[in-house]
């Protein structure tokens, strides 16, 4: 079963802005148009009722019973045939059609339809006005207009009449629908900039966060010994603690390792003397001790450097430097190998840093020269370059006997040797073998120019911190 | 010959004190290392086997220190301790050897013969002086092709006379060279150790150089001048 992969902090912390900000930015917008489209009503609408009320106020009966009215409203649109503006004093016929009475020039004699509801109202409300929208009387313009109406009884007449403004309301409802357009595009842009904005408000905000992994895989990949940087004081202490993690871990396997040490001194010299008396009494049951002193001795060895490659499997954040341990090899086994009079000739990179322990370095490295004074008649070649970024190669050849495949199958096997009568473990290629392994390196072998054994190690290297910020700045 | 062992394993200096004793060597023990350390400074031996987990002062600092001093006689260490870095560090302070715990005896001893012979310039185990023949592997001593029978004190003066022969030893040198620390040392008993000898292995091989002390005659060298 696959499993998810984790969320990210980002798009998180992002989606839950945008879910608040998104429908608040729509409901803005909303309420921006309804209130836009009320005012604009509001504001179109007074004019109209003013005028109701002016047309109220002139209007007369004269005394064969007809209405006229004592002066002309003010605005020049009444005048103009199909304006836009008109009003108009009817009354309620059959139908849904008002009969004019008087009606401004505007309307041209025609007539506006109302609702039967509007009728209703009308009717109903005798002191507040009555807002209704009907098909104008431009019929080729689709021409909609706006009407502001009272019924009214006037003096000296029996029946109401229905007094009315109205005016075209197109251009206010094109107003208002481009204040809503522009309304939602400002919104939206506002959106976009504000997704762009907490996108970069969390990036800057974890960049600490983002800081403190790439420092942290420094220390796992060996480039650093420790998480170092300033960081923010909530994150500091994050720091501060992976440090003492580190530290502490650190101080663990140096603890082990001590134990180690300490083991092997507390049993390889009991082992010693037991064996040593055991060779010197010379009897059946000294034989016995003897063997078994033997078994005992490659036991402890094979395990102590198990334990040890094991508590140092275990920390981070450690690195060698490799030529170190390289010159003290090529410094030493001429002197434990006196009788050979041994050359040794290195040639290749200086510089490099073992991404591991340095004991672990000491074990492959010296193992294998060890392996080849051993073996050679006289020289060893050691050779030491970058095959590709984070990986080395260490070829150790020597001008010995060499081995056929079968011999390097069987010296790879742990414990394993080809002449018992060579010093040593038998213990040397397999833990070189091993170790490599566990670095993700690799140990082959090859017949070297001179016909002798090639030993060809593949190590991961550690990229200089100093260098890699060069390469990045 | 005369050795020193600092270890400080009792069974285990106890035994290679035995050891070293019944191969024909005079042979002090320290049990820490400053009392290695004085005994090293004061005493001319002729090898040294040295532990580097030592009480008071470590091994390599022992080393270190005689070495600074000028002490050129050879010395092999004897550890538990396996490390390479140990065994770089060991060298570089000045071990001649390294031999790692546990060990054949048969082992150390070869080593150490060879890391003495080499101290005094030989190539093998056995000095031959005409037909009197030393082995010092064996501990024994030959005329003629016949073994002859000594005593351990006088096969240490035969086998110190050899390794440096042709070359007057005073008589400090022979006493401070073949007993051990512990030993009444008189150094009227080497006359009587090199007349004993003188009978054993022929009157004309051991000459007395007056207000000097002894020579072991080269017939080789005698007869090339």
């Amino acid at each position: 079963m696959s499993r998810r992969s984790p969320p990210s902090l980002v798009s998180s912390l992002i989606r839950a802005a945008l879910l608040w900000a998104v429908p608040g930015l729509i409901l803005v917008t909303v309420a921006l148009g309804l209130v836009s489209k009320n005012s604009s009503y509001r504001g179109f609408e007074e004019p109209l009722e003013a005028s109701v009320l002016g047309l109220i106020a002139s209007v007369e009966v004269t005394q064969d019973g007809t209405l006229r009215l004592s002066r002309d409203l003010p605005e020049p649109k009444y005048q103009r045939a199909l304006s836009g503006q008109y009003w108009l004093i009817g009354r309620v016929e059959a139908g849904n059609e008002i009969a004019p009475i008087l009606a401004s020039r505007s309307l041209y004699g025609a007539s506006l339809e109302v609702s039967q509801e509007t009728i209703r109202a009308l009717s109903m409300q005798e002191q507040e006005p009555v807002r209704f929208t009907t098909a104008g009387p431009d019929i080729d313009a689709n021409e909609m207009l706006r009407v502001v109406a009272r019924q009214v009884i006037l003096p000296e007449m029996t029946s109401p009449v229905i007094v009315l403004s109205a005016r075209d309301v197109r251009p206010i409802q094109r107003e208002i629908r481009n204040f809503i357009l522009t309304a939602i595009a400002l919104m939206s842009a506002l959106t976009l900039g504000l997704i762009f904005a907490v996108y970069a408000q969390v990036r800057l905000g974890l960049r600490p966060l983002f800081d403190l992994g790439r420092r942290i895989a420094d220390v796992r990949e060996g480039r650093a010994v420790t998480v170092e940087g300033d960081y923010p004081l909530e994150i500091a202490p994050l720091a501060t603690e992976l440090n003492s993690l580190i530290a502490h871990n650190k101080k663990i396997v140096d603890r082990a390792q001590t134990h180690v040490g300490n083991l092997a001194h507390a049993l390889k010299t009991p082992i010693a003397v037991l064996r040593n008396e055991a060779e010197a009494a010379d009897t059946t049951d000294s034989a016995i001790v003897s063997k078994q002193t033997n078994t005992m001795a490659a036991q402890v060895d094979h395990h102590l450097r198990r334990a040890r490659a094991a508590a140092r499997g275990q920390a981070i954040g450690v690195r060698a430097e490799m030529d170190p341990i390289i010159d003290g090899m090529v410094r030493t086994l001429p002197r434990i190998y006196r009788e050979k009079d041994l050359t040794i000739e290195r040639t290749g990179e200086e510089g490099l840093i073992f991404r591991g322990h340095p004991r672990d370095l000491e074990d492959m490295i010296g193992n294998l020269m060890d392996n080849a004074a051993k073996w050679t008649s006289s020289r060893i070649d050691l050779d030491v370059f970058t095959v590709e970024d984070g990986l080395c190669t260490v070829i150790i050849a020597d001008d010995g006997p060499g081995l056929t495949a079968e011999e390097i199958e069987t010296a790879m096997k742990r414990g394993a040797r080809l002449d018992e009568a060579t010093p040593g473990s038998g213990l040397g290629l397999s833990i070189v073998k091993d170790l490599a392994d566990a670095y993700k390196g690799s140990l082959d072998f090859s017949r070297s120019d001179s016909g002798g054994l090639k030993a060809i190690l593949r190590l991961p290297i550690a990229v200089q911190i100093d260098e890699q910020r060069g390469l990045s700045g | 010959m005369r050795l020193l062992i600092v270890e400080d394993d009792a069974d285990l200096s106890r035994q290679l004190k035995s050891a070293f004793k019944d191969a024909g060597y005079a042979v002090d023990v320290a049990k820490d290392g400053e009392e290695g350390h004085f005994l090293g400074d004061t005493e001319p031996y002729d090898a040294v086997i040295l532990d580097l987990g030592l009480p008071l002062i470590d091994g390599v600092s022992v080393l270190q220190k005689w070495r600074a001093d000028g002490k050129s006689f050879p010395v092999l260490i004897l550890t538990a301790r396996d490390q390479w870095s140990e065994k770089v560090a060991g060298f570089d302070a000045g071990a001649d050897d390294y031999l790692t715990k546990p060990f054949h005896v048969e082992e150390l001893m070869a080593r150490l013969r060879a890391l003495m012979r080499r101290a005094a310039g030989h190539t093998t185990d056995t000095i031959e002086l005409g037909d009197l023949m030393v082995d010092n592997r064996a501990a024994r001593a030959f005329v003629d092709g016949m073994a002859i029978k000594l005593t351990s004190h006088e096969f240490r003066l035969l086998s110190y006379m050899a390794a440096h022969k042709g070359r007057v030893i005073s008589r400090t040198e022979l006493v401070e060279h073949i007993y051990d620390q512990d030993f009444d040392r008189d150094s009227n008993t080497i006359e009587v150790f090199v007349g004993r000898l003188r009978k054993k292995i022929g009157t004309d091989r051991i000459e007395t150089v007056r207000g000097l002390g002894y020579r072991l005659l080269d017939p080789d060298s005698e007869a090339a001048e």
